[in-house]
């Protein structure tokens, strides 16, 4: 093929507007041109306040991993279901996820650069009005939200699109949908294995069945958390977790024996908040889910025979352990309660029956047509970080197998990493690049005309 | 290699050791491409690991660098369908007839308004018809109703006006699609509309799909009905009518609660269907061979449909007629099973056909057409009047037949023999004695034991008279047998009444043996008698028959053969009996 041919626009049915794609999600906040295969950027949706100087200074992204500065506290502007709950800062994070990279850097002020410098009362008043533009004033803007979004904070989502970015073009899409549009489904049901929730969204020609949408808390922080607690009940002494940036250096030492290395600390007045280490230590145990833990493969229960091989892990404050069946046990309460490690102490609650992903799942298709149930089981999509649990989708085959042993029952899931992490991302990629799905946006001057409301009429 | 040769010596490296095989020298021919000769020889035998040619940029084709560059423009465009107006950037390629492209600054406005300042430039692109625009399609719904037809129509005691508006609102917004209405539908009554109704009747029933389904596509068909009625409507709407009509949502609800179960069965149901489906395909398969080998056994049995008419087996003539061709089909069929299956399979129809309707067809078959055969050669002279074809053959009757000596054969042998020879063997009976008996008889006769003129007709008589002579004998045999029976029991029987008479003055006790003799005796007699009577009959009887097939034959045959023959068979029996 001639690469100075353009490919025929009915071919692919693209057409590329230069829209930016936004994917907030609890852990991660993802941004990125529509059209390109992964985010350009992918932040942390934390964001880390501290006081300097004595004004209250906001970091975000990685930054905030660089220097553990004194007093720095981590917060998320999103709730713990997926909502956003402080919408400033929310708008600062996500602001930031794609100025940051993304939108091009404008040339300063020349009135600002210090080359033009001219005495304050000289400037002239209609200069200032130039000088607020807006960050997308020129790129439409697909954002995508969690199935169960409340319709007040869909509409203040627009608002922050229009009146703060100043957006020409918005649309608000559910991050199910484009996750099934990702794997190029129109009806599927999405299982969205997230941070803080896992979500099931049937999905049925393109928008999701709302009496459908079921979530529960059992996410990847959900398994952080029994992995604590797996820590804590260790033999003969409870392994802590030490991040990184506590450690100044250290030398390997065999699995079981106590870790050598040398710690960093600080004063207490320079010290980072307990929230900044137990972000630190999310990273540490994100590393370890990477590693160690493992989806029991069923079909027997876990509770079942004795050890199996085994693992070992270093990366926990020097520390060297050797994890046996224990790395089954800690996902394994995803699938059934029982199987949960208690731990009185956590934050987190005890996961009821109903929260454990077979029940979600049944308690979605019980929300739909019958007649459509047996296509989306044919449909499964998995999508989500948390989903990369080694061995995961294996095990929801068959638990979707011992649930429903009539219909076919199909999960397809991206081996690809990044294709399964940014999933909803990716399929916002592909909506916000078709040529018919231009006539879907809103634009600025509908929702001058009819407010803020008009999001729940068009993005159904 | 000589610039090889000089490195090594500048560089005091030993020489080659050994001589380089000869076929590497033919390969390092190939010098790549980027790289001068001279370079290339210094390099030696050895090529370096790594890649010594750069990548250049090859740059386009030479045909193309003769052709313009083709620009590419980021350029706005209107969406056909939209009613907004909305202006969006693109890249499209520039048009040959546009002029100078806009400064950059311009191109990148997004114009919210449509309101374009940079002139003609940018108003070409945004008169094109959008090329997605088109994909913009709806649903066909029916026309909205008026509040006239509302009231006259659609007027339904569980449906208000306004969740039947809400309905169609929802049907045309989501485009019949009715999963997704019914998962939308969310209808809440107005409570200052009706504040007394809604306080005992709130919308509180949950729709069901059925429901709005019903709903709708009453109205739906109304609404056609009242666009046209049923005399007008086309085929397609009639159709399209008469289902919406028929819609049934209770039927509706019944399939999707048996789709339910059907959905919800156990690991164990979904087993047992398995295996029974394998079964069943099992069965069927199974049914499907027996009925193939039905089938094939049937096209054997297959029963032709007789196509004449019968009046031709009316006379006696066509009776006749018919009993030849069944006899022969019989022949054949016989023959048939002999040559063994193959022979009957490679001709099945025709095999079977004279057996059973003996038609016009049977004719055909191979016996008939070897008489016709042999009517031409028996007959030479009728030979070309008597075409073998297969209407002349019909109509031969039995006089022609027996004019035309055409015979047919119980069982033509193999090979060829002579008629005389077989009436000689006639005259050779299994024992010599018998066989002098015989020729004694024909002596008598004056009949040569060799027939000097041995046609068929003389060869049947001879046979015949063997035959007779044969029967003669024995009976012959058989009456010598009995007179000397009946002399011993004469004799016997003097001799008892002549016992009897001397012990007339004695005791009147009887012999223990002589009852039985006596009974034995009187057996004897009953049955002498009975068949004696039974020779007479027999023998009138034959006489009618067969009196001008002795011609040749004694004169005296007519009654004593007959009779000789029955006294032969009942002798036989009182024999058995005295046996016993």
């Amino acid at each position: 093929m001639n690469p100075s041919n353009p490919p025929q626009a009915a071919e692919y049915g693209g057409d590329e507007v230069s829209a930016i794609v936004l994917d907030p999600g609890y852990s991660t906040t993802r941004a990125g041109f529509a059209g390109e295969d992964a985010p350009k950027s992918v932040i942390p949706t934390y964001y880390g306040k501290y006081n300097y100087e004595g004004k209250e200074r906001l970091v975000f992204g990685d930054n905030m991993f660089v220097q553990p500065r004194a007093g720095i506290s981590v917060h998320n502007p999103i709730g713990k279901d997926g909502i956003v709950e402080d919408w400033d800062m929310a708008e600062k994070v996500w602001e930031y996820s794609f100025a940051s990279r993304l939108t091009a850097t404008k040339p300063d002020n020349p009135f600002h650069n210090g080359l033009n410098d001219i005495s304050s009362e000289e400037l002239p008043a209609e200069m200032e009005v130039e000088t607020d533009e807006k960050p997308l004033a020129d790129t439409p803007l697909l954002m995508s939200e969690p199935g169960w979004n409340p319709a007040k904070a869909r509409e203040k989502t627009i608002e922050i699109a229009m009146e703060k970015w100043g957006t020409p073009a918005f649309y608000l899409a559910r991050n199910g949908v484009l996750a099934a549009f990702a794997s190029g489904k129109a009806s599927a049901l999405v299982i969205d294995i997230g941070a803080s929730n896992i979500s099931v969204t049937p999905v049925h020609d393109g928008m999701i069945l709302k009496r459908g949408v079921q979530h529960s808390p059992l996410g990847g922080d959900y398994i952080s958390s029994q992995i604590r607690a797996l820590f804590k009940k260790n033999s003969p002494q409870p392994i802590t977790i030490t991040p990184h940036y506590l450690i100044s250096s250290k030398t390997a030492v065999e699995a079981g024996q106590p870790p050598q290395a040398n710690y960093r600390t600080f004063p207490a007045d320079r010290a980072p908040d307990a929230s900044y280490r137990a972000l630190q230590e999310e990273r540490t145990l994100a590393e370890f889910k990477e590693c160690v833990v493992q989806t029991w493969p069923g079909p027997n229960k876990l509770s079942g025979p004795g050890p199996r091989e085994s693992q070992t892990k270093n990366s926990l404050a020097a520390r060297r352990a050797v994890f046996g069946v224990d790395r089954f046990r800690v996902v394994e309460s995803l699938f059934d309660v029982k199987a949960a490690i208690p731990d009185p102490d956590s934050p987190v609650p005890a996961p009821t029956q109903a929260q454990t992903l077979p029940e979600v799942i049944k308690a979605s298709l019980a929300g739909v047509d019958v007649d459509i149930r047996p296509h989306l089981l044919s449909n499964v999509v998995v999508t989500g970080a948390s989903s990369l649990v080694y061995g995961f989708t294996e095990r929801l085959n068959q638990e979707l197998m011992t649930l429903f042993p009539g219909p076919r029952v199909r999960v397809s899931a991206p081996g690809n990493t990044s294709e399964r992490r940014f999933g909803s991302w990716i399929g916002g990629s592909i909506l916000a690049s078709l040529g018919t799905f231009h006539q879907m946006w809103i634009s600025k001057k509908e929702y001058e005309e009819h407010g803020a409301n008009i999001v729940e009429k068009r993005c159904k | 290699m000589a610039a090889a040769a000089d490195v090594r010596d500048m560089l005091d490296l030993p020489a080659e050791s050994q001589p380089r095989p000869h076929k590497k020298q033919k390969v390092v021919e190939k010098r790549p491409e980027g790289i001068t000769r001279e370079l290339y020889a210094l390099l030696g035998e050895r090529a370096p690991p790594i890649a010594i040619n750069e990548n250049k940029y090859k740059g386009r084709p030479k045909l193309l660098n003769k052709l313009r560059v083709r620009q590419w423009r980021m350029s706005p465009f209107a969406n056909g369908a939209r009613s907004d107006g909305l202006v969006l950037n693109h890249w499209q390629r520039k048009h040959e007839g546009a002029r100078q492209p806009a400064p950059e600054g311009t191109q990148m406005d997004v114009d919210v308004d449509g309101t374009k300042e940079e002139g003609k430039e940018d108003t070409k692109p945004l008169e094109q018809e959008y090329t997605f625009a088109k994909y913009n399609v709806k649903a066909q719904l029916p026309r909205r109703y008026t509040d006239d037809e509302y009231s006259r129509h659609l007027r339904n005691n569980e449906w208000t006006r306004e969740e039947t508006d809400y309905l169609m609102d929802l049907v045309a917004e989501y485009d019949l699609r009715w999963v997704l209405i019914a998962d939308r539908y969310e209808y809440q009554p107005r409570m200052d509309s009706e504040p007394e109704g809604n306080a005992i009747v709130p919308a509180k029933t949950v729709r069901t799909m059925e429901h709005m389904k019903a709903r709708y596509y009453f109205i739906a068909a109304t609404m056609l009905a009242i666009e046209h009625p049923p005399s007008e409507m086309s085929e397609a709407e009639f159709e399209w009518h008469e289902k919406m009509l028929k819609f049934d949502p209770n039927r509706e609800r019944d399939r999707k609660e048996l789709a339910a179960l059907q959905l919800n069965r156990t690991a164990d149901e979904v087993r047992e269907e398995a295996m029974l489906l394998e079964e069943l395909k099992r069965i069927t398969s199974n049914e499907q061979s027996f009925i193939s080998e039905r089938r094939e056994l049937y096209s054997r049995l297959e029963v032709p449909v007789s196509v004449g008419n019968t009046a031709m087996y009316q006379s006696s003539q066509g009776l006749s007629q018919l009993l030849q061709t069944l006899l022969q089909a019989d022949k054949s069929k016989k023959r048939r099973s002999i040559l063994g299956p193959d022979g009957a399979v490679a001709s099945p129809a025709a095999g079977q056909t004279p057996t059973q309707a003996g038609g016009p067809v049977s004719r055909g078959d191979t016996p008939s057409a070897n008489a016709a055969a042999s009517a031409t050669n028996n007959n030479n002279k009728k030979g070309p009047a008597v075409p073998p074809t297969l209407p002349v053959v019909r109509q031969l009757t039995a006089a022609e037949e027996s004019r035309y000596g055409i015979q047919h054969h119980e069982r033509v042998t193999a090979g060829v023999q002579f008629r005389s020879d077989r009436a000689q063997k006639l005259t050779q009976a299994k024992s010599n004695v018998q066989t002098q008996k015989l020729a004694g008889a024909l002596a008598e006769l004056e009949i040569p034991v060799r027939l000097f003129m041995p046609t068929e007709r003389v060869c049947k008589d001879f046979e015949k008279l063997i035959q007779s002579v044969n029967v003669l004998l024995e009976a012959r045999k058989v009456s010598e047998k009995v007179e000397s029976e009946i002399r011993v029991l004469e004799a016997s029987r003097a001799e008892r009444e002549r016992k009897a008479r001397e012990a007339a003055g004695e005791t009147t006790a009887a012999d223990p043996e002589n009852p039985e003799v006596k009974t034995e005796a009187e057996d004897g007699t009953g049955v002498l008698g009975s068949t004696a009577e039974a020779a007479g009959s027999g023998g009138e009887k034959g006489e009618g028959g067969d009196g001008e097939n002795a011609e040749e034959a004694a004169k005296d045959d007519g009654n004593h053969k007959r009779s000789a023959s029955v006294l032969s068979a009942v002798s036989d029996k009182s024999n058995k009996r005295q046996r016993r």
